[in-house]
C-alpha cells in the first residue's frame, strides 16, 4: 500500500494489488482505484465479463468476490487485495468444463444475444452455491441486480430450476 | 510476475488511514478533494451521471476495522458503518431485535449491490431506504471527529445534520432494545416497513413507510412510531400520523384524518416519474394497510419480541 | 398445444452459438481489441437545437496521445447518411438538431487521453428554440429543421364515407392513445473494431441489421467503392431494429482511414441513450362507430409520431401504422391521417413492431370500449367484425390468404385464462380474489383479464427493395455451407438454419456450417428486420433444394459407381437409400468431386399487387390475453399470467418460437407499465439504467403459455410467417383492458400512470370492509 505522510493527492500512481482470479494467484500494478471491469476488460482481454451501464444496474458484469456476486464496473482494485475473484471465464474450473447452470441455460433456452449470459449465470451460480434448492422468490431475488432484454426471463427462470434438478440428479436425492 | 496497467493520473488516488482520527485528519487537509468511501456502489453513480466530480483522493474506510461488526451492548445492538448491506439481512440479531430494518435493507438494491455497499453509506446519504426504518427504532449515531466521540439521535440529525466542529465519521448505529423504548411489556411490538418503487426490484424508492407500535388487548397499538421517506426526500417522522393511529380503530374516518395528517406533514420530493400528491396519498395507504394489517386478528407477519 | 421443451421433443435443440454464449468464450464485435489500436469518442452536441458559429479543434489536437480529431471538414465523401433518405449529417457542420449530433470525434491511444481529448474542442453554439413536441414543430413560425420543413412524411387512406356513417351510428368512441419513446436497451451499446487492411481495404466490424447495406452507406461517406469495405456485423447483442441505421460506424471508419490504424468505439450507456433510435412517440386519435348489433360502421384515426431530428425509417414507420391501425377488423367507411414531424427529440426509428405497438393499442382500446357501450362482450364484439379467410388486406390489398385471425381468435376463447375470466365475471371479484390468489390476498388487490387481437404484416412490404437470397455449398474440406446474409442479433438465426438444413436435407449438424454476418461472403440477402429472416430462409431453402441435392447426388454417384436414385443425403455423407449404409463421406465427396457443388438462389420477397408504398402481402396473427393484479394502495400493476395464440404457419424452431414470443412481451410489458425516455427540453431525463427502467426478472414472474397454431391452407407455398415482432405488439392492450376489468379504469397513455388507479386511503376502507 501507498504510505504518504502528506496526504494531498498526487497523480494516481500504480499500487501492487495480489488476489486470485479464477484459481491462479495475479500481482497488478495499476491505478488502485481503476475498475475491475477496465482491468478484465482492457487489460487482462478477458472479455466474457460484459459492460453495460457501468453503474451497477444491469448485472452484465457480474463476477465473485470471495464466492459473493459483485458488479465488477462498481468495484475498484484497492477492494480486492487479498480476495478471491471468478470471472464467467473461471467457473466451471475448466476449459472444456461445463457448469451445471452453463448446462441448463443451454438447454432451456435461458439466453438469446447471450450478452446479459455471463452474468446472468455467475449469479445463478452463486446462488446455487449457497442455497443449492432455492425456491421461486429466492431465485428472483438472486437475479433481480441481472437485466436481460431478450427472453421476458421466462426461459433463464426454467433454467435455474433446471440447474437445481441437475444438481439434485448429481446429488443422488432427486 | 507482476503486470501494469492503467493510465496513472485518471483514478483518484486511495488513502488508508489507521484510525478514525487520522480518517478526519486526512479529510480536514484534503477537502472537497478528498472523500471518504467504503464500498463506492453511490460515489460511481455520481460520478458516472455528473452529480459529483470524481475528486484527488479516496478516504477508504475500511482500513478501520473498528468501524465494522455488528456487537450487542447493555439493551442496544450498536451496528457499524461497515457492515455491508447484505451482511446486516443475515444478522440474525437484527432480524429478531429489528426486523424493519432488515426488511428495509433487503429490499435496497440488488444482491450485487448489498454486496458492496455499507449501512453507513445509505445512512450518510441521508435519504437511504433503512434511514425510515431506523427512524421509528429511535436510533443513534455515534460520531467520531479528531478528537472525540459524540452520539446523536438520527432524528435529530436528519432534522439538522449542523456543522460541527472539523470532520466527523459515523463510527456506529446504535439501536435500543425495543423493550426498553416502549417502556412497557403489556403487549408484543409489531411493525412493518413497506416500500413503492416504479418497478418490482433493484428500484430506488418512491416511499418508503414504517409503522412501528405495542398491540394493546383492544386490538389498537400503542407508543406508535411511523416514519416515512423515498427518493430525495429525508426521512421524517410522522407525528401526527403516530397521533391518529394511536390507540385508535381503522374506520373510514381514522383513515380519512390518517390522509390529512400525512398530506401535512409528509414532504415528500417530487420529479418526473412521480408527483408529490400521487407519493403523499401511496405514503397513506401504506401506513394505513399497515396500521390495518398489524391490527387485524388474524395478523402473522410483521410481529417481533421485543427482547429476545 | 402449449409449445415447451417437452411439447418440442426432439426438435428442441441446443442452440448452435449456446456453448459460447454461455461459457463467456464468444467474442462479441465489441469485445475485439488488436495490439496499437487506437480508442475513438464522439463529441456530441451541447444543444439540441443550435447553429454552430465556430469550432476549433487544435488544444485537443496538440494533446500527447491524440491522433486525429475530425469534424465535417474531414470527411471525403457525403456528409450524410440514413438508410431511406440520407439526412443525417456524419458531423454537423453549421447547426446541430438534437443532443446526439456529432460534432466531432477523436482517436487516442487511450480511452482516459480521448476522453480528456473531447473536452478541449471549443464549438461556438447559438442556441435556437427547441422544438420539443411535433406540436411546435407543425406551428407556422416554427423554425425549419430540413429545408423542406418539419413534415418528415404524411400518411393517408381513406374508404366510404366516414361522415355520413358516423350518423348513422349507434354508439362512438372517440379517445386519443398517447404511447412512450420506448427505447430497445440492448445490453451490448452500439461500438466496434475498424481495421485498414495492408491492401487498402477497410475492414467494419460493428453489429448492424444489414451489412451490405452499411457497406453501402460506408462507401458514399468516405468516397471510396463498396468492395473496398467489408463488414463483418454478427453476433450482436441484441437490436430489435436499434442498430439498423448507422451508428458509430461512421466515425469509426473515418478515424482508422485517418489514422492508418485499427480504432475501437464501443459507447458507454450514457451515449448510446443520447444518440440512439427509440420507438416513435406516437398520439393517435380514433374515432369509431358501430351499429345496434355492434357492426363497425365507420373508423376515422388522426396519428401524429414524433420522428425526431432526422428521418432514417420514420416515414416506413408511419405507413405501418396506418397500415395497422385498421387491423383485421372489416369496416365500410375509413378515414386514417397520419403525420411524421422531425423535432429536436431524440431520434425516432426503427423498433421491434414498427409502428404496430403504438396503432394495435390504440386499435383494441378501442374494441375494448366499444363492446362495452354496446353491452357485447369484448372477444365476441371483436368476432363480428373480424376479418375471415378471402377477405382483403386493411388497404383492401390481395394478401396471402390463411384463417389465421379467425384460429387464434377460437385458440383465445377456449383458452384457461379466458374461461377463468369468464368464471370470474360469473363469481363477481369478491370471490374471485380469493379463488385466484388464495386466502392470503390482500383485499386492496384487485385482478383482471384482457385480451387482445394482432394482425401483424412482415417484410417491408409493397414497392421498398426486399431482396432475399441464399447459397449452398459443399466446402473444400466436406463442410457443406449455407450461407445468407443476415445476420445473428440473439433470435436464434443460427438454430433456425440448423433446424432448417437438418429437416431438409437429412444432414447432421456437424457436416453444417453457417456463413452469416460477413459482406465478403454472402449474398445479398435483405435486412434481417420486419420478422422475415427465417420465412426467407425457408423460401430460399426451398427454391436450392432440389438443384443441391441433385449435384450432391449426382457426383456421389460419379464417383461410388452407383445410381444417383438409389442415394440419400445422411449425417455424416451420401448414403445408400435403401440400406442407409453409408457410401462416401462429405469430405471425401469434396476432395474428389471435380467441381464445386452448390447452389445459389436470388428472389424478391412476396408482394401485394396494390401499388401502395409498404402495404404488406404476408401476415401473421396473434391472439393475447393477460391477467393482472393492480394493488389500489399505490396504484402499481402487476402481470400475473399470459396467454398468446400465434398463427405464423410452421413452428422451424420450438426454443426460438417461444424464446420470440415471451421476449416480445417482456418488451411489451415494458412499454405497457415502466419504459419512457423523457425528455425535457430536448434533454433525455433518463441517462441511464437507473431512470430508465426495463423490466427485471421480478417484473416478469408471471407464466406465459405460447400456443402456436400451424395449420396453413392447403398449398400455400410461403411456408412460416414472421413471429419475431408479434409477440411484442398485443400485450400492452390486454393489460389495459385487464386494468379495466379489475378498477374500472380505463388508461389511453402508457406507460400506465399508477396515479390514475390509486386510491384514497378513505376508499380502501370500502375494500377492507367489503371483503
Amino acid at each position: 500500500m501507498i504510505e504518504r505522510t502528506n496526504p494531498l493527492p498526487a497523480a494516481a500512481d500504480a499500487a501492487v494489488i495480489s488476489f486470485t482470479l479464477n484459481g491462479e494467484p495475479v500481482r497488478l500494478a495499476v491505478p488502485p482505484a481503476r475498475r475491475l471491469i477496465d482491468v478484465l476488460r482492457h487489460d487482462l482481454l478477458l472479455t466474457g465479463t460484459k459492460i453495460g451501464c457501468e453503474i451497477g444496474r444491469c448485472g452484465a458484469c457480474m463476477v465473485l468476490v470471495d464466492g459473493r456476486p459483485v458488479n465488477a464496473c462498481l468495484t475498484m482494485m484497492y477492494q480486492l487485495e487479498g480476495r478471491r475473484v471468478t470471472t464467467i471465464e473461471g467457473l466451471a474450473g475448466g476449459a472444456e468444463a461445463l457448469h451445471a447452470v452453463q448446462r441448463a441455460f443451454l438447454e432451456e433456452g435461458g439466453f438469446q444475444c447471450g450478452y446479459c449470459t455471463p452474468g446472468m449465470i455467475v449469479s445463478a451460480a452463486a446462488l446455487l452455491a449457497e442455497r443449492p434448492d432455492p425456491t421461486d422468490d429466492e431465485i428472483v431475488e438472486a437475479l433481480s441486480g441481472n437485466l436481460c432484454r431478450c427472453t421476458g426471463y421466462g426461459g433463464i427462470l426454467r433454467a435455474v430450476r433446471r440447474a437445481v434438478a441437475i444438481g439434485r440428479e448429481a446429488d443422488g436425492t432427486g | 510476475m507482476v503486470m501494469a496497467f492503467g493510465t496513472p493520473g485518471r483514478d483518484p488516488e486511495v488513502l488508508r488511514p489507521r484510525d478514525p482520527a487520522e480518517a478526519c485528519r486526512m479529510k480536514a487537509a484534503l477537502g472537497a478533494e478528498g472523500v471518504f468511501v467504503a464500498g463506492g456502489t453511490l460515489l460511481r453513480t455520481q460520478w458516472e451521471s455528473g452529480a459529483a466530480k470524481m475528486p484527488g483522493a479516496l478516504i477508504d474506510l475500511t482500513a478501520l476495522p473498528a468501524l465494522d461488526g455488528i456487537a450487542e451492548e447493555a439493551g442496544a445492538l450498536v451496528i457499524g458503518p461497515l457492515v455491508r448491506l447484505s451482511d446486516l439481512v443475515r444478522s440474525e440479531p437484527v432480524a429478531a431485535g429489528f426486523p424493519l430494518l432488515a426488511e428495509a435493507v433487503r429490499r435496497i438494491g440488488a444482491p450485487s449491490i448489498r454486496n458492496l455497499a455499507t449501512i453507513g453509506g445509505n445512512v450518510a446519504s441521508r435519504t437511504g431506504d433503512a434511514l425510515t426504518a431506523l427512524l421509528v427504532y429511535d436510533a443513534e449515531l455515534i460520531w467520531r471527529t479528531e478528537r472525540r466521540t459524540e452520539t446523536m439521535r438520527l432524528e435529530d440529525w436528519l432534522a439538522d445534520p449542523g456543522a460541527g466542529e472539523g470532520f466527523r465519521l459515523l463510527a456506529g448505529i446504535r439501536l435500543k432494545r425495543a423493550g426498553a423504548a416502549a417502556g412497557g411489556r403489556a403487549g408484543r411490538i409489531a411493525g412493518g416497513f413497506r416500500k413503492l418503487g416504479r418497478r418490482e426490484a433493484f428500484i430506488p424508492a418512491l416511499v418508503t413507510v414504517a409503522v412501528l407500535g405495542r398491540l394493546t388487548e383492544d386490538g389498537t397499538l400503542a407508543g406508535v412510531r411511523v416514519a416515512a421517506g423515498g427518493g430525495s426526500a429525508v426521512p421524517s417522522r410522522l407525528r401526527a400520523a403516530e397521533a391518529v393511529i394511536e390507540g385508535a380503530r381503522v374506520s373510514p374516518e381514522t383513515l380519512v384524518r390518517l390522509g390529512e395528517a400525512v398530506a401535512g406533514e409528509y414532504r415528500p420530493a417530487s420529479d418526473a416519474f412521480a408527483g408529490a400528491e400521487y407519493r403523499r396519498r401511496a405514503a397513506a395507504n401504506l401506513i394505513a394497510a399497515e396500521w390495518f394489517t398489524l391490527c387485524a386478528p388474524d395478523r402473522k407477519e410483521g410481529e417481533h419480541d421485543p427482547d429476545p | 398445444m402449449i409449445l415447451t421443451r417437452e411439447t418440442a421433443g426432439g426438435r428442441w435443440r441446443i442452440r448452435p452459438d449456446g456453448p459460447g454464449k454461455v461459457t463467456g468464450r464468444l467474442k462479441y464485435l465489441t469485445d475485439l481489441a488488436l495490439p496499437g489500436m487506437l480508442h475513438g469518442v464522439v463529441l456530441r452536441s451541447a444543444h439540441p437545437h443550435a447553429r454552430i458559429r465556430a469550432i476549433r479543434t487544435e488544444r485537443a489536437a496538440a494533446l500527447p496521445g491524440v491522433r486525429a480529431v475530425l469534424t465535417h471538414r474531414d470527411v471525403p465523401g457525403l456528409n450524410a447518411f440514413g438508410i431511406s433518405r440520407q439526412d443525417q449529417p456524419v458531423f454537423c457542420s453549421d447547426r446541430v438538431r438534437y443532443v446526439g449530433d456529432a460534432v466531432a470525434a477523436v482517436a487516442a491511444d487511450t480511452p482516459e487521453i480521448a476522453e480528456r481529448a473531447l473536452g478541449l474542442i471549443e464549438v461556438d453554439y447559438e442556441p435556437l428554440p427547441v422544438l420539443d413536441t411535433p406540436e411546435k414543430a407543425l406551428s407556422p413560425d416554427a423554425l425549419k429543421l430540413h429545408p423542406h420543413g418539419n413534415v418528415l412524411h404524411r400518411s393517408e387512406y381513406r374508404r366510404g364515407d366516414v361522415d355520413a356513417a358516423f350518423a348513422e351510428c349507434v354508439h362512438v368512441v372517440e379517445e386519443t392513445y398517447v404511447t412512450p419513446r420506448q427505447m430497445h436497451t440492448y445490453l451490448e451499446t452500439e461500438g466496434g473494431l475498424f481495421v485498414p487492411e495492408p491492401d487498402g481495404r477497410l475492414t467494419v466490424y460493428a453489429p448492424t441489421q444489414h451489412g451490405l447495406l452499411d457497406r453501402l452507406q460506408l462507401a458514399r461517406i468516405l468516397g471510396v467503392p463498396e468492395e473496398a469495405i467489408r463488414v463483418v456485423s454478427s453476433p450482436i447483442g441484441g437490436s430489435f431494429g436499434g442498430k439498423d441505421e448507422l451508428n458509430i460506424q461512421p466515425y469509426g471508419a473515418l478515424l482508422a482511414r485517418a489514422t492508418g490504424r485499427p480504432v475501437k468505439i464501443h459507447h458507454s450507456r450514457r451515449e448510446s441513450v443520447r444518440a440512439g433510435l427509440k420507438r416513435h412517440p406516437m398520439r393517435i386519435t380514433m374515432k369509431t362507430g358501430i351499429d345496434a348489433s355492434g357492426r363497425l360502421l365507420a373508423h376515422r384515426v388522426r396519428i401524429v409520431a414524433d420522428t425526431g431530428p432526422y428521418a432514417t425509417l420514420g416515414a416506413e414507420v408511419l405507413n405501418f401504422a396506418t397500415e395497422h391501425v385498421i387491423g383485421p377488423y372489416r369496416y365500410a367507411n375509413l378515414d386514417v391521417e397520419g403525420v411524421s414531424v422531425y423535432t429536436n427529440n431524440g431520434m425516432s426509428g426503427e423498433f421491434r413492431g414498427f409502428g404496430g405497438n403504438q396503432a394495435i393499442f390504440a386499435l383494441e382500446g378501442q374494441m375494448d370500449r366499444l363492446a362495452e357501450l354496446a353491452g357485447i362482450d369484448p372477444w365476441e364484439f371483436r368476432l363480428i367484425n373480424l376479418r375471415r379467410m378471402g377477405d382483403p388486406g386493411p388497404f383492401g390489398q390481395q394478401i396471402a390468404q390463411t384463417d389465421g385471425a379467425y384460429q387464434v381468435w377460437v385458440k383465445l376463447k377456449e383458452s384457461p385464462l379466458w374461461r377463468e375470466r369468464d368464471s370470474l365475471k360469473r363469481a363477481g371479484e369478491a370471490s374471485a380474489s380469493a379463488q385466484s390468489g388464495g386466502a392470503a390476498r390482500p383485499p386492496w388487490i384487485r385482478t383482471g383479464i384482457g385480451a387482445a387481437m394482432v394482425m401483424h404484416g412482415f417484410g417491408l412490404g409493397y414497392g421498398i427493395p426486399d431482396p432475399a437470397a441464399g447459397r449452398l455449398r459443399l466446402a473444400e474440406d466436406g463442410r457443406i455451407e449455407a450461407i445468407f446474409g443476415y445476420e445473428e442479433f440473439g433470435q436464434g438465426l443460427f438454430a433456425a438454419i440448423e433446424a432448417l438444413m437438418i429437416d431438409t436435407f437429412g444432414i447432421g449438424p456437424d457436416d453444417l456450417r453457417i456463413v452469416v454476418g460477413d459482406t465478403d461472403r454472402v449474398p445479398d440477402s435483405g435486412s434481417s428486420t420486419a420478422s422475415r429472416t427465417t420465412a426467407m430462409i425457408w423460401q430460399a431453402l426451398r427454391r436450392m433444394e432440389q438443384p443441391f441435392r441433385r449435384k450432391l447426388l449426382e457426383a456421389a454417384a460419379r464417383l461410388t459407381g452407383r445410381a444417383a436414385g438409389g442415394l440419400t443425403l445422411a449425417p455424416g455423407g451420401v448414403a445408400d437409400a435403401e440400406s442407409g449404409v453409408l457410401l462416401i463421406r462429405y469430405a471425401d465427396l469434396a476432395a474428389k468431386a471435380e467441381e464445386t457443388i452448390g447452389a445459389q438462389v436470388h428472389f424478391h420477397f412476396p408482394t401485394t399487387d396494390l401499388e401502395r408504398i409498404g402495404a404488406h402481402f404476408l401476415y401473421s396473427y396473434a391472439a393475447v390475453a393477460v391477467k393482472v393484479e393492480v394493488n389500489l394502495l399505490t396504484g402499481r400493476v402487476r402481470v400475473l399470467d399470459q396467454y398468446h395464440a400465434v398463427a405464423a404457419g410452421p413452428v422451424v424452431n420450438p426454443m426460438g418460437y417461444v424464446g420470440q414470443i415471451e421476449g416480445g412481451s417482456g418488451m411489451a410489458l415494458g412499454f405497457a407499465l415502466l419504459e419512457d425516455a423523457v425528455m425535457e427540453n430536448g434533454h433525455y431525463l433518463t441517462g441511464n439504467l437507473d431512470t430508465y427502467l426495463i423490466p427485471t426478472i421480478a417484473d416478469s414472474r408471471g407464466t406465459v403459455a405460447v400456443e402456436p397454431v400451424e395449420e396453413l391452407p392447403e398449398g400455400d407455398p410461403y411456408g412460416p410467417r414472421g413471429i419475431g415482432e408479434i409477440g411484442s405488439v398485443g400485450l400492452a392492450p390486454a393489460i389495459a383492458e385487464a386494468i379495466h376489468e379489475a378498477t374500472g379504469v380505463r388508461v389511453s397513455r402508457l406507460p400506465v400512470d399508477p396515479a390514475l388507479l390509486i386510491r384514497r386511503p378513505e376508499d380502501l376502507w370500502k375494500a377492507v370492509d367489503g371483503r
